[in-house]
């Protein structure tokens, strides 16, 4: 802490001796306003003077001159010249004009003249690179994360056209599951948070630290060819143009969880406000042991079992406690400064740094969580479903993120080189405690009434380093962008804890391993560490004397995971224990640790070698080129060819069924994509594209991994495991064909109309399917299924009521939908069961829609924006259609998720002098609707998989700029 | 100030990427307390083996594979390390695998844990129970599992019938863990004269080995003079298969004693069960379209009531059980209170008894058929132990004085 007190003193010093200098600063972009690209080497004159500077490869430009009134003109070849009168320059002080748009001259005037007003980065900015873009893309620029106040990554990305969010972490793209997204940070791959998934968990992206958020939903060859539905790329933010410092704070209220005197919580380390665990709940010494300590063991006394034993924490139950209101602050600062001072005539370059740390602490609690198993009955007449087994509780959440952003980055006039580091660090504790109802009546159930706690804690990390280097080598049309980006990312959940009692017996409760079972805990961690290097090379040149582009590159990606469970159990040697009341501190306590009293000690549930453990990496060496041309008058033509060399190694498995670092995938893949993009008039465009796409097996499903759930007990088996009747072992790689369409019309100030449509057909796509063979558990495996497709279409209006009367002209409306239909050939034994369990008036088909495919995904947005007044609002609703989440095994029907309505207002009003403080007030989930997964079967009533009700919250901020 | 802002900019990465690392931990092996010269097992068995004049170990989920043989010698200690989930330690014999396990009365074959103090010279000089486990300290290792390739009744979840499936217990992962077939005639060796201790290790919700498991095993096959003691889940489960068993003991399970699925074709014959908690008989019927009957007879059953917290029925048969008892003695079902445990399925649909007897008053057996169901043919009060007695003096359940009815 105090090194960073030292930090945040030493950088401000020096932003406090610049500030001596007598002359002001005046800073612009110049952007080709077609385009939206930047204009690199257009000249800026300053008229009074007689003198000026060009414009570098950012389009940039900055002039020191002494305090006065002055007035530009800005020229460049085919170009019409912009004059810009009354640029005001004060004393020490840095006056940003912003994006300066030129126009062709071909167009109307010779000469267009314009007062110096600051124009802010906004979504217009966003749409122009839109309209001219290559690939067909959608996005979420800083000042619409500013307005809409959403907090994180994940919040801002619900905005974007077609996209959805699941579990309140994980970014889905036209409503395609987690395997044909991607997520990528400044344009590199990065490696994700949770073993189980493909993208990574979004929610951990303080927006604070976000320039923007950009949804590419065609591939074209520059791009990763692993996804499908959507490349999701997060780009940090640059350095500034001008000297920001700035602070914020702000407060959240939900009635049902903050201030609340009920909330769950247990002991847990001293450092979980900072995000991470300090060891408290670390792994007892001497557990890693094959032989760990055991009870009347001859290798072992019995002070060593009682001293390991006692290593373990005693805290199995949950406790309640008071919580807190959601508070979140955050810290900018930055500033640009050309090296020699600012008056040097020498180009030395310039120097831009930019520092933000972010925290947030937020408690969540949901009363009335309920998770349930419902089956068939096995008569085709009764259309009803039974319960197997409910919980129903209280979960408790409290997480902390804190995100630290640097960017340094030094620029010529034609070359640029920027540094960015980033740290995330998030830490979520969770508690609960279930009533459990398990139904005898039902399909291999015991039957028993229970009380159970869980005690959780999952802490993640994520460290990334950018270099990134960007080259035009004067104006001859070629420039080189490389990048080179390691990262470090890590997910572990130390010591959680699963403990409960059954409710019977003589005395009320007690410990029945066939029924609620023994006390369980397990240590689960993942480490992954990714390495990028790309470069890629772009020529600029006349085709026909209309600008075209030939791109070509190559990049090589290595990432390495390792990732472990280890379970221990509780158990007591003797007869089964009796209890008068639900009282977990009564397991481990002392006089009944291992030689007194219950002889308490733990058995170790981890083989040797490990089949809960792996070490994977896999290598991508990938080239690409790719042309832009305007090959007819109007048509616009990017064709691109890229290939990749994809080999996967793994580690791990046991006995017979053990990998010592084989080679479990080498493909090398060509994809090939074409775009044309035929421009209707100067605003319409036509859009059609094909490209080919894959989707790989991740790690864990390319292994003999043998992963058991602590939460759920449901088993993952690694597809190489090949000793059943209807799987040869062998995975392949799900190859994908997309084609794409879509109409635009973009219009002045932001507006714009848009039409899409797309078809997307699978060979061999992989689901995780129920092994038959397995009679007591629940076994999974990754499969490839039965091929698949899905078409859909998608709507984007964005429009200014300015059409109704001029003095709507502040207040638009944006929506965009997007309806899908998507199609599975079922396997036989799908088939099969589904017609093995068909209800008298059902008819089943053999097929089905794709699982976690939604049909559709609505975003409305009312926004009212009046710059002068310093005021913006808006109005926002999300929703996205049933959706069919886990498949039916016959017996357990299908999982839907039910439309979620979420309607969020938010409202900021600048104040101050020069607008430099910022209120906003924000309210969620205004409809307090609930999140519902139900089982869905044929004429019956649907039955909770799981719910639970967000409830409504508030948050207040306030933000300055220094 | 550049260079200051470099530097400023070094301190700030070299913070980021040190701060909230985790430490990695330093495990430091507890030291082990000097042990016998045990053999430690951690392969599973491809070839012929034989296992004699040792302590053999299993350090894991042991499987004899198809096509091979183990022979363990009489007097011969097998000890199973601690384990849960899929480190629980089990000695598998495969499908089409042999074991040939001819213990004797002087000299068993003791399967038990590592915990357990018992020695080559304890058995040699005939004191066969454990020198310092209680005979119901249990879970604490997993157990023995036969499987083979017999006839079973089984269907998947969509009401398929199936040949095949995987045990319970053993991941479905395994290849191993697979039995059932069409070879009724099948042989998977001589099991003799064993002991099987302090098993029955939990490895998932609701989910525990059982003392002894016969899957699809077949008639050729000979297991007799068995003993469970203390096993944490199920004494003796069969899973379809026609192997018979004959001269069985059963002493302090956790679960049920005798229990049978997917159509056992065999006969358990001479037998005691003694326990504390859950199912003395728990007897289910096919789960596939085929059907084939069990014979269940000559037998003294104890339910013990002091400690006894889980319900559990005498005898729990569904309406499908295909079972024929005969011959077998309930001791005491009822408590000092008057308080009985209960036959809890009076639909006897398939079911038939014959001699079957409760130590208790005549006016009383109405009252042990839960849901006052009328009491089935066969089944009176009265009668008298009906085991022989005689063929046990070797087991520790004996020895204990725990068949001194």
């Amino acid at each position: 802490m105090k090194q960073i007190v030292t930090l945040v003193l030493f950088i401000f010093s020096s932003l406090v001796a610049f500030s001596n200098d007598t002359q002001g600063i005046i800073r612009g972009t110049i952007i080709e306003d077609a385009t939206g690209l930047t204009v690199i080497g257009a000249n800026i004159m300053v008229n009074e003077l007689g003198t000026g500077t060009t414009t570098d490869l950012d389009g940039a430009f900055a002039l020191s001159l002494e305090p006065g009134t002055y007035t530009f003109t800005i020229s460049y070849v085919g170009f019409e010249d912009i004059v810009i009168k009354d640029v005001e320059v004060k004393p020490a002080e840095i006056s940003v004009l912003g994006e300066i748009r030129m126009q062709d001259s071909a167009l109307q005037l010779k000469e267009v003249v314009i007062s110096a007003r600051a124009v802010r980065t906004t979504e217009a900015a966003l749409v122009t690179i839109k309209r001219k873009t290559p690939a067909m893309i959608d996005g979420i620029s800083s000042s619409l994360m500013k307005l809409t106040g959403d907090g994180s990554a994940v919040d801002a990305a619900q905005r974007v056209t077609g996209v959805s969010i699941e579990g309140g972490k994980y970014v889905y793209v036209r409503g395609l599951g987690d395997r044909y997204s991607k997520t990528t940070l400044n344009g590199v791959d990065i490696p994700g948070l949770d073993p189980d998934r493909n993208t990574i968990q979004m929610d951990i992206f303080p927006t604070s630290l976000l320039n923007n958020i950009i949804v590419s939903k065609n591939f074209t060859a520059e791009m990763p060819a692993d996804f499908t539905g959507g490349l999701i790329n997060l780009e940090t933010k640059d350095f500034p143009e001008d000297r920001i410092m700035s602070a914020s704070v702000s407060f959240g209220y939900n009635p049902s969880m903050n201030l609340n005197n009920e909330f769950l919580t247990y002991q847990g380390s001293s450092t979980d406000w900072l995000g991470f665990d300090n060891g408290a709940r670390g792994l007892p010494t001497g557990a890693r042991a094959q032989n760990i300590p055991i009870a009347f063991s001859s290798q072992y006394s019995a002070d060593q079992v009682n001293a390991f034993v006692s290593d373990f924490s005693p805290v199995l139950g949950t406790e309640t406690s008071t919580s807190f209101l959601d508070y979140s602050a955050s810290f900018s600062f930055g500033n640009q400064k050309k090296i020699g001072g600012a008056d040097s005539n020498v180009d030395k370059g310039t120097l831009g740094y930019m520092f933000s740390l972010s925290y947030k602490n937020d408690y969540t609690q949901y009363d009335d969580y309920f998770n349930g198993e419902y089956q068939r009955f096995a008569q085709s007449d009764a259309y009803e479903l039974r319960y197997a087994n409910t919980q129903d509780g209280t979960v408790s959440e409290q997480s902390t993120v804190i995100g630290a952003l640097a960017v340094l980055a030094y620029k010529k006039k034609y070359s640029k080189i920027r540094l960015t580091a980033m740290r995330l660090q998030n830490g979520e504790k969770r508690a609960g405690q279930f009533n459990i109802d398990n139904s005898g009546e039902a399909v291999g159930q015991s039957g028993y009434l229970g009380i159970r706690d869980n005690l959780e804690y999952n802490q993640r990390s994520l460290s990334n380093i950018l270099l990134n280097g960007v080259h035009t080598f004067g104006n001859n049309g070629w420039e080189l962008d490389w990048r080179v980006s390691p990262t470090l990312s890590t997910s572990d959940d130390p010591d959680i804890r699963v403990a409960g009692l059954s409710v019977g017996g003589p005395k009320g409760y007690q410990i029945n391993a066939g029924e609620v079972g023994n006390p369980q805990r397990v240590w689960r961690s993942l480490s992954e560490t990714n390495i990028v290097g790309k470069a890629d090379l772009t020529k600029k040149y006349k085709f026909k004397n209309n600008d075209a582009k030939l791109k070509f590159g190559s990049s090589y990606s290595y990432k390495v995971r390792d990732y472990e469970i280890l379970t221990y159990n509780w158990v007591n040697a003797g007869g089964q224990l009796q209890f008068e009341e639900y009282d977990l501190g009564f397991l481990m306590s002392p006089e009944n640790i291992y030689p007194n009293g219950l002889n308490v000690y733990y058995q170790s549930g981890n083989g040797n070698p490990n089949p809960n453990a792996y070490n994977s990496y896999a290598t991508n060496m990938a080239f690409y080129v790719s042309n832009e041309a305007e090959l007819l008058p109007n048509l616009n033509v990017i064709v691109g060819l890229r290939g990749e060399n994809f080999t996967q190694f793994h580690t791990g498995g046991s006995g017979d069924n053990f990998l010592d670092n084989e080679k479990v995938l080498d493909a090398f893949d060509l994809f090939p994509s074409a775009n044309l993009v035929y421009a209707v008039t100067e605003n319409m465009n036509f859009r059609m594209a094909y490209s080919k796409t894959i989707a790989r097996p991740s790690f864990k499903e390319l292994s003999f991994a043998q992963i058991i759930d602590p939460l759920s007990n449901r088993i993952f088996n690694g597809s190489l495991f090949d000793s059943y009747s209807d799987w040869d072992g062998n995975l392949v790689e799900t190859r994908i064909n997309n084609f794409d369409v879509r109409w635009e019309l973009f219009q002045n100030r932001g507006q714009m109309f848009s039409v899409s449509g797309f078809y997307k057909q699978f060979d061999n796509p992989i689901e995780l399917v129920r092994i038959p063979e397995s009679q007591t558990s629940a076994d999974f495996q990754p499969r490839n299924v039965g091929d698949g497709e899905l078409y859909g279409v998608e709507f984007e209006v964005r429009k200014s009521f300015e059409f109704i009367s001029a003095a709507l002209k502040n207040l638009s409306f944006n929506t965009n939908i997007t309806f899908v239909e998507s199609r599975i050939d079922m396997t036989d034994r799908e088939f099969n069961s589904r017609l093995n369990y068909e209800r008298v008036g059902e008819s089943v088909s053999n097929t089905r829609q794709m699982a976690g495919q939604s049909p559709c995904v609505v975003n409305f947005g009312l926004v009212y924006n009046n710059p002068d007044a310093g005021l913006d609002a808006g109005l926002f609703y999300n929703v996205k259609g049933k959706t069919l989440e886990i498949v039916s095994s016959g017996l357990y029907p299908d999982v839907y998720l039910n439309s979620f309505n979420s309607l969020n207002f938010s409202i900021n009003k600048k104040v101050g002098k020069d607008q430099n403080t910022t209120i906003d007030l924000k309210a969620s989930n205004l409809l307090n609707d609930s999140v519902e997964r139900v089982f869905s079967s044929f004429n019956a009533a649907d039955q909770y998989f799981t719910r639970y009700s967000p409830g409504i919250s508030f948050s207040l901020g306030l933000s300055h700029k220094f | 100030m550049n260079f200051r802002i470099f530097a400023a900019t070094a301190i700030v990465f070299s913070m980021l990427f040190t701060a909230c690392s985790s430490d990695d931990e330093v495990i430091t092996p507890v030291d082990p307390v000097d042990g016998t010269e045990d053999i430690v097992v951690t392969e599973n068995i491809s070839t012929d083996t034989e296992w004699c004049d040792n302590v053999y170990v299993l350090g894991g989920r042991i499987a004899v594979e198809a096509g091979a043989t183990l022979t363990i010698c009489p007097g011969t200690i097998v000890k199973g390390q601690a384990g849960t989930g899929v480190n629980a330690t089990v000695l598998l014999i495969a499908r089409g695998a042999t074991i040939m396990a001819e213990g004797t009365a002087d000299a068993p074959i003791i399967f038990t844990s590592v915990a357990d103090n018992i020695s080559l010279d304890n058995v040699a000089a005939g004191e066969f129970a454990s020198p310092n486990l209680d005979p119901d300290f249990n879970g604490l290792w997993g157990g023995v599992i036969v499987l083979g390739n017999a006839t079973i009744s089984a269907s998947n979840e969509s009401d398929e019938d199936v040949s095949e499936v995987q045990i319970e217990g053993i991941p479905s992962s395994d290849a191993n863990g697979l039995y059932g077939g069409n070879n009724d005639e099948d042989n998977s060796g001589v099991m003799t004269y064993i002991s099987i201790r302090h098993g029955g290790a939990n490895i998932g919700e609701g989910n525990e080995i059982n003392g002894l498991t016969l899957g699809g095993v077949g008639s050729g096959t000979v297991v007799s003079n068995i003993e469970v003691v203390a096993n944490q889940d199920d004494g003796i489960e069969w899973f379809g298969g026609t192997v018979n068993v004959s001269n069985a003991v059963v002493w302090n399970v956790g679960d049920d004693a005798i229990d049978t699925d997917q159509a056992w074709a065999g006969t358990l014959d001479n037998f005691v069960v003694v326990t504390p908690s859950g199912n003395c008989f728990e007897l289910d019927g096919p789960e596939g379209t085929y059907v084939a009957r069990h014979t269940i007879q000559n037998g003294t059953v104890r339910a013990i009531f002091d400690g006894r917290v889980i319900g559990g029925s005498l005898i729990n048969t569904d309406s499908n059980t295909p079972v024929d008892m005969k011959n077998v003695h309930f001791l005491a079902p009822l408590d000092d209170a008057g308080e009985f445990l209960t036959i809890t399925d009076d639909k006897f649909d398939s079911a038939t008894f014959e001699n079957v007897t409760f130590d208790t008053d005549e006016s009383n057996l109405a009252a042990i058929m839960e849901q006052g169901g009328a009491i089935p043919a066969g089944i009176s009060a009265g009668g008298s132990s009906a085991a022989d007695i005689s063929k046990f003096q070797w087991t520790w359940a004996h020895i204990a004085g725990g068949l001194d009815f």
